[in-house]
């Protein structure tokens, strides 16, 4: 298929990236030079719009970069749905959670960390990977304004990833706030991740994973914290069998 | 060339440059009381309205609508007798804080199209009713094709504003006003004497005691005025009508017009029945912000922080900062904005008037990449921006920063703008496992009980029981020049008989323990 000279949609043309032919006729030399254009950029073009603009994330998932995890959540979250991350304090929330950003950061997308208990450590989270420009952090001072702040979020058009972290206060939220937030995250095709204590969404979540720790590792001399070993349990998801595990090893950095 | 005032090119027909000389134009709103009103209540458009200089039916009346005026009320009349001709008629008090905001709004419209331009002072008499300014117009056929096209184009400005007026361009600020007031267009250089001749004296709005002179003397006309021997006239009329003549003199004596400051923009408005809830002020000033956003949004500026005054009913004041995180010209976003400030700290009385200033800030513009995503659109996040901070306070939303700073608890907040993010890296795939650390603020007060000199014990909010590993001590130190600020902190990672694994730290200066970080 040969495109007419006058299309100037950069978007039209990445869809037919593959079949995209040098004519043989005078009048379409610009298609000629547009399909050298095409292949030579190809691998760097991306089809059709973004998956924070598709509502369904185009059957794309935010991975955790973590492989039995991502394994286990079926490639990785969601977009347009929300996940849950729930465990007590020293499970991997956090971990996983900034893996998660960090992964999607680092693909080019814009990422918000709704903080309703101001643990965000961004020492910690440049560690990981995340890449912080990209993040927008919102101290949210108490339950009430993190959940309008995720909701205006989520409304906004173009971060990619919301993560709301009501994780180390244990703070439950009244369950008709759940719909709410999940109705805005599928408006907008942008993942809505949230690290709690224990599961609070239900059925609104699309994903669900409870986390525990198993055993933290001290080694050497001195002695140094080496890392923390996790079982992650797929309590909850709407296309794949649950009650799976995996297990995971947090590498702390100083062994890095 | 003709006499006669034409909406032509230079008179002459040809299309030469007049910058060679000093041109001004001049826009004239005719009854600004009236459009004032009319600008704060479009609702009103259309309708017999008429403004009153104060309260009650025995005040008189300083501007009618042309509908009012087509149902038989005249100027000057009582608030009584208006309504007793026009039943229907609706009367406005006329309010300063408004009249004020609709003659900056007029220097808007002019600054928009030139740098130098400056408002008319105020006239007094038939005129006094009038809001005027002036632009200086040399050279502008080279943009506008002709001086027609230019007084065209700021008077369709002024109509877009709600500040429909009329403009006259001349070689002087005093003929290009005498021409608005006349009705006139452009007035070719060197017509001035001609185009002048004919009109009434009464246009260059002479003091009582001139103009009854000039009755008495039968001097109608600026012709008849311009005829007489100067130095006679002055001698019996005194310097004063010197100074009228030299108006109508085609040689400008006044310095050139000012170059605009960028000061910030007001709107204001005096309620006549005071605002005592939430939800009828909101919506006074959603009027409010709408007209400030039409002015920012023609000197190619959005809007920065807002100053909110409210004038309480008994003469209180209540001035206030609304924050805006992001420079926006998103009118909804902006008005919850106000309306998050006032919910959360009401005025403390029904209020009778209120005004928005605010400094206009350069538009937000990103320069998007064809191979990465977009990301939020930059005119759509300023609001939003905006809205968290106001709902979270100043300074709690931003881009996360490492501070460079050895205190433990140190972080830094920058602006949030993605559209100068650094490039996408390739995942660090090494580091993917990498167990993070949830920071506590404040830091958690912790009973340490210690066996051989390192924590055996600990009883905390966050982690209890026998620990069971403990990694350390680290110790960090700094801000030595600073009582109040110096730390001294020996720091151990423990895991307690509950599963928990934190930061622990011993401070040596103040002799307590704390957990202040958790792994999670």
């Amino acid at each position: 298929m040969s495109h007419p000279p006058s299309d100037a949609n950069p978007r039209a043309r990445t869809v037919s990236t593959d079949s995209a032919a040098p004519s043989t006729a005078p009048s379409t030399a610009p298609s000629t030079g547009l399909a050298a254009l095409l292949r030579d950029l190809g691998p760097q073009l991306r089809r059709g719009a973004p998956a924070s603009e598709r509502p369904d994330g185009g059957g794309r998932r935010l991975p955790t970069g973590i492989p039995d995890l991502d394994a286990l959540l079926g490639g990785g979250f969601p977009p347009g749905q929300l996940g849950e991350v729930a465990g007590p304090p020293s499970s991997g929330r956090t971990s996983v959670a900034l893996a998660l950003l960090a992964r999607t950061t680092a693909a080019g997308e814009v990422v918000a960390m709704v903080d309703g208990t101001d643990g965000f450590d961004p020492s910690s989270a440049e560690a990981a990977g995340v890449v912080l420009d990209r993040v927008l952090w919102v101290r949210a001072p108490g339950l009430r304004e993190a959940l309008r702040s995720t909701e205006r979020l989520l409304e906004a058009r173009g971060f990619a990833l919301v993560v709301l972290d009501l994780a180390i206060a244990d703070l439950r939220v009244a369950p008709a706030a759940w719909p709410r937030l999940a109705r805005a995250a599928a408006g907008t095709g942008a993942a809505l991740v949230l690290l709690s204590a224990r599961r609070q969404a239900g059925i609104h979540a699309g994903l669900a994973v409870e986390l525990r720790s198993t055993r933290a590792h001290f080694t050497g001399t001195p002695s140094l914290l080496e890392g923390l070993e996790i079982e992650a349990v797929l309590a909850r998801h709407r296309s794949a069998p649950a009650q799976r595990s995996a297990s995971v090893r947090l590498r702390a950095s100083q062994a890095a | 060339m003709s006499a006669s005032p034409t909406r032509g090119d230079a008179g002459d027909g040809s299309r030469r440059d007049p910058g060679a000389r000093t041109r001004c134009a001049c826009l004239r709103v005719p009854d600004l009381p009236l459009v004032a009103e009319l600008r704060a209540r479009p609702d009103l458009a259309g309708r017999p309205v008429a403004v009153a200089s104060g309260p009650g039916p025995r005040a008189e009346l300083v501007a009618l609508s042309a509908e009012a005026s087509r149902l038989g009320v005249r100027l000057p009349s009582s608030v009584a007798h208006a309504r007793s001709v026009c039943p229907e008629l609706r009367v406005c008090i006329a309010s300063p804080a408004l009249e004020r905001a609709a003659r900056d709004a007029l220097l808007d419209v002019a600054h928009s199209f030139s740098p130098r331009a400056a408002l008319v002072p105020r006239a007094s008499g038939a005129y006094a009713g009038e809001g005027a300014v002036w632009i200086d117009a040399s050279g502008v056929t080279r943009l506008f094709g002709s001086e027609a096209g230019f007084a065209g184009a700021i008077e369709a400005r002024g109509e877009k504003l709600g500040l429909p007026g009329r403009v006259s361009v001349a070689s002087t600020r005093s003929l290009a006003l005498i021409a608005a007031r006349a009705g006139a267009g452009v007035i070719a250089p060197g017509s001035e004497r001609a185009f002048a001749a004919p009109l009434a004296v009464d246009v260059l709005d002479p003091p009582d005691r001139l103009a009854e002179s000039f009755t008495r003397f039968g001097v109608r006309t600026l012709g008849d005025l311009l005829a007489l021997p100067r130095r006679a006239l002055s001698r019996r009329l005194g310097a004063g009508v010197l100074a009228l003549i030299a108006e109508v003199d085609d040689r400008d004596p006044a310095p050139p017009l000012p170059v605009a400051d960028d000061g910030p923009l007001v709107e204001a408005i005096d309620l006549e029945h005071p605002a005592a809830r939430l939800e009828p002020l909101v919506f006074v000033l959603q009027g409010l912000l709408s007209r400030l956003l039409e002015r920012l949004e023609m000197r190619h500026r959005a809007c920065g922080d807002l100053a909110l005054a409210l004038e309480l009913e008994g003469g209180g004041r209540d001035a206030r900062r609304v924050g805006v995180a992001a420079p926006t010209l998103d009118l909804r976003g902006l008005v919850r904005l106000v309306a998050q400030a006032l919910e959360s700290r009401p005025p403390e009385g029904p209020v009778e008037g209120a005004s928005l200033a605010t400094q206009g800030c350069p538009l937000p513009s990103d320069q998007l990449d064809l191979f990465r995503p977009a990301g939020p659109a930059p005119a759509a996040l300023g609001p939003v921006l905006a809205e968290l901070e106001a709902l979270c306070g100043a300074g709690q939303i931003g881009t996360p920063e490492v501070a460079d700073d050895p205190h433990p608890d140190s972080f830094g907040m920058g602006r949030f703008q993605p559209g100068r993010a650094r490039p996408p890296a390739e995942p660090r795939s090494a580091l993917g496992h990498l167990l993070a650390l949830r920071s506590l603020r404040p830091p958690v007060r912790a009973e340490v009980r210690l066996s051989r000199g390192r924590p055996g014990w600990i009883r905390s909010a966050i982690a209890n029981g026998e620990v069971v590993g403990a990694a350390g001590p680290w110790r960090s130190t700094g801000r030595w020049w600073s009582e109040e600020q110096r730390f001294a902190y020996d720091s151990y990672d423990v895991q307690t008989s509950d599963g928990t694994v934190a930061r622990l730290r011993l401070d040596h200066i103040r002799k307590t323990w704390h957990i202040d970080a958790v792994y999670d």
